[in-house]
């Protein structure tokens, strides 16, 4: 009983800190005590505020449910703890448990990501032309931009882009938005 | 299917006579019943709502309110949203709010201060006005539904709207009535004569998820009996695989429904199909985790769209649209199947093309449909 007021007393310290709506307070504390805990580590040694706990709350409840799991088993992989214990500022750390969390709340569409920047990369068509997708991957189009400052950079930006036309770089970019 | 028994019956002062609230109050002499004045909804109902218990949607569901409806019925479908293809449906509302109560359901946001289930009780003045508006254009043809604002048939042994609707549509021959449903209320409709007019529509999805996710309707085999049923008397059907739910078992779970589907009903007296990705706002989602904390229609890859709703990330839902569009080539080749609130990107992917306009999709899903008189078996 003590444990769990000294949880309950902690988490209200960290809201108060934090400036936490009631709303996140009452969604973190409806949670199993021992789910609260393994969060409150995480928030504790990354200091997140209202709107990263946000994130931190819908990924972790819906992996969780997804996965028949407890959220304190989500925060215990390895992977995320492995991101926890990156070297780096705190910025970093942060980054890092936030692309592990979500890379784990989104596997296939982190993978799509993964491709389309793969595949961006594998055109090597240098820094002055840039490729995008459209957000969100949603869309049919991918759109080229580049800058050239006479007519032979600008044949030379042409014919790269012919090139990678011609030996299917391009074709497995227009694929990619349909990988999954 | 949960039978459906409110709370208690609010009629507006004047509609006491009207006959569909004399068939309620026959079919349900135990329920109080209340007179209110004509602001009650607005002032009264509000104060009331108040002290009702957290989840004031789900008890507003249980009250059952007669009222007359003072705007127009007759409006275009809300899913022709800019940007995305529209099928240029109308739809009309005799009842605003449902009995069920799916885990998805937009009605939980759109009408998340009603307080009550609403039914208009001056169908007389919907079926004027959609004569005015279809018999002045009888080179143009219509579809119009009525399950925009809640389930078309659920309440219909209450209420009895079918036997006003049924027999209007049947006698004009540009205009068809789709009554779309999750019940297996269609008493009333088999001893109709629909003339070809009148489809009756299921919205379908496996029946795992329809168990887990839709609350309150008829489960998969009692929609599909009703559906043959209804078929057999001398309706065309329609099914709508909306919302389509990505789930680890999907493909399975899909091919076994259009199986059973298509091994039951007829083929060749089914009226469309569609197909239609799960949608949700934030807020609706907000709201689904609040009512119904365990769903798992939470957990899926959505990306937040160009509308404003998350959606099963692309790549992932063409790939659906791609599979399920392909079983339907086989086991209804000549059903028109269309999708519902989706891009042109989406409708090139999956289809080849994408519609020039509206009026296309429209023209698509009446073509094979009017004109033709549909034999009994």
């Amino acid at each position: 009983m003590s444990r769990l007021n000294e949880l309950r007393d902690q988490l209200a310290a960290y809201a108060q800190r934090k400036h936490l709506s009631p709303a996140i307070c009452d969604r973190w504390q409806a949670w199993q005590a021992e789910d609260q805990a393994a969060l409150l580590a995480y928030a504790e040694e990354l200091q997140l505020g209202e709107n990263q706990l946000k994130d931190f709350l819908d990924w972790l409840e819906e992996i969780a449910l997804r996965d028949e799991t407890a959220i304190q088993a989500v925060l215990g992989q390895i992977e995320i703890r492995s991101a926890l214990a990156s070297p780096g500022s705190r910025h970093d750390k942060l980054k890092a448990v936030k692309t592990a969390l979500r890379k784990m709340r989104y596997p296939r569409l982190t993978q799509l990501e993964a491709s389309a920047r793969a595949a961006v990369q594998a055109l090597d068509l240098g820094r002055s032309v840039q490729i995008s997708f459209p957000p969100a991957f949603e869309g049919d189009e991918i759109t080229v931009t580049f800058r050239a400052r006479n007519t032979s950079e600008l044949q030379e930006r042409l014919s790269r882009l012919q090139q990678r036309v011609d030996d299917g770089g391009f074709q497995h970019m227009f694929d990619v938005l349909d990988e999954v | 299917m949960t039978i459906y028994q409110p709370t208690e019956i609010l009629i507006e002062r004047g509609e006491e006579k009207t006959p569909v609230v004399q068939r309620a109050l026959a079919k349900l002499p135990q329920t109080p019943v209340r007179i209110v004045e004509k602001d009650w909804e607005r002032v009264g109902a509000q104060t009331e709502r108040q002290a009702e218990d957290k989840d004031a949607f789900g008890a507003g569901k249980r009250r059952l309110f007669f009222t007359r409806q003072r705007s127009r019925f007759l409006e275009h479908c809300p899913a022709g949203t800019p940007g995305l293809v529209c099928c240029n449906y109308l739809v009309v509302s005799l009842i605003s709010n449902c009995p069920m109560d799916c885990s998805y359901c937009f009605l939980q946001e759109y009408l998340a201060n009603n307080p009550v289930l609403k039914v208009f009780t001056n169908v007389d003045d919907l079926l004027a006005e959609i004569a005015q508006v279809v018999d002045r254009q009888p080179w143009r043809q219509f579809r119009i539904g009525t399950g925009e604002l809640s389930d078309s048939l659920a309440l219909d042994h209450l209420l009895g709207f079918c036997s006003d609707l049924v027999p209007f549509f049947a006698s004009r021959n540009n205009v068809l009535l789709e009554l779309k449903t999750k019940s297996d209320c269609i008493d009333n409709l088999l001893s109709l004569d629909p003339q070809g007019r009148v489809v009756v529509s299921w919205t379908l999805t496996p029946a795992v998820i329809a168990d887990a996710e839709e609350h309150g309707t008829a489960s998969f085999t009692e929609r599909l009996q009703a559906a043959q049923r209804v078929q057999q008397t001398g309706y065309k059907v329609g099914f709508h695989f909306d919302p389509l739910i990505e789930y680890p078992e999907w493909e399975t779970g899909y091919q076994q429904t259009f199986e059973r589907v298509f091994t039951t009903i007829d083929p060749r007296r089914v009226a469309w199909v569609s197909l239609g990705s799960l949608r949700l706002t934030p807020t609706l989602r907000k709201i689904m985790r609040q009512r119904f904390p365990r769903t798992r229609l939470l957990c899926g890859e959505e990306v937040l769209c160009a509308d404003g709703k998350w959606r099963t990330f692309q790549a992932l839902r063409v790939k659906m649209y791609r599979t399920l569009t392909a079983w339907l080539n086989e086991l209804a080749p000549h059903v028109p199947v269309y999708m519902c609130m989706e891009t042109a990107p989406v409708w090139r992917k999956v289809f080849g093309r994408s519609p020039m306009c509206d009026k296309d999709i429209a023209r698509s899903l009446t073509a094979p449909n009017l004109g033709q008189q549909i034999a009994a078996p």
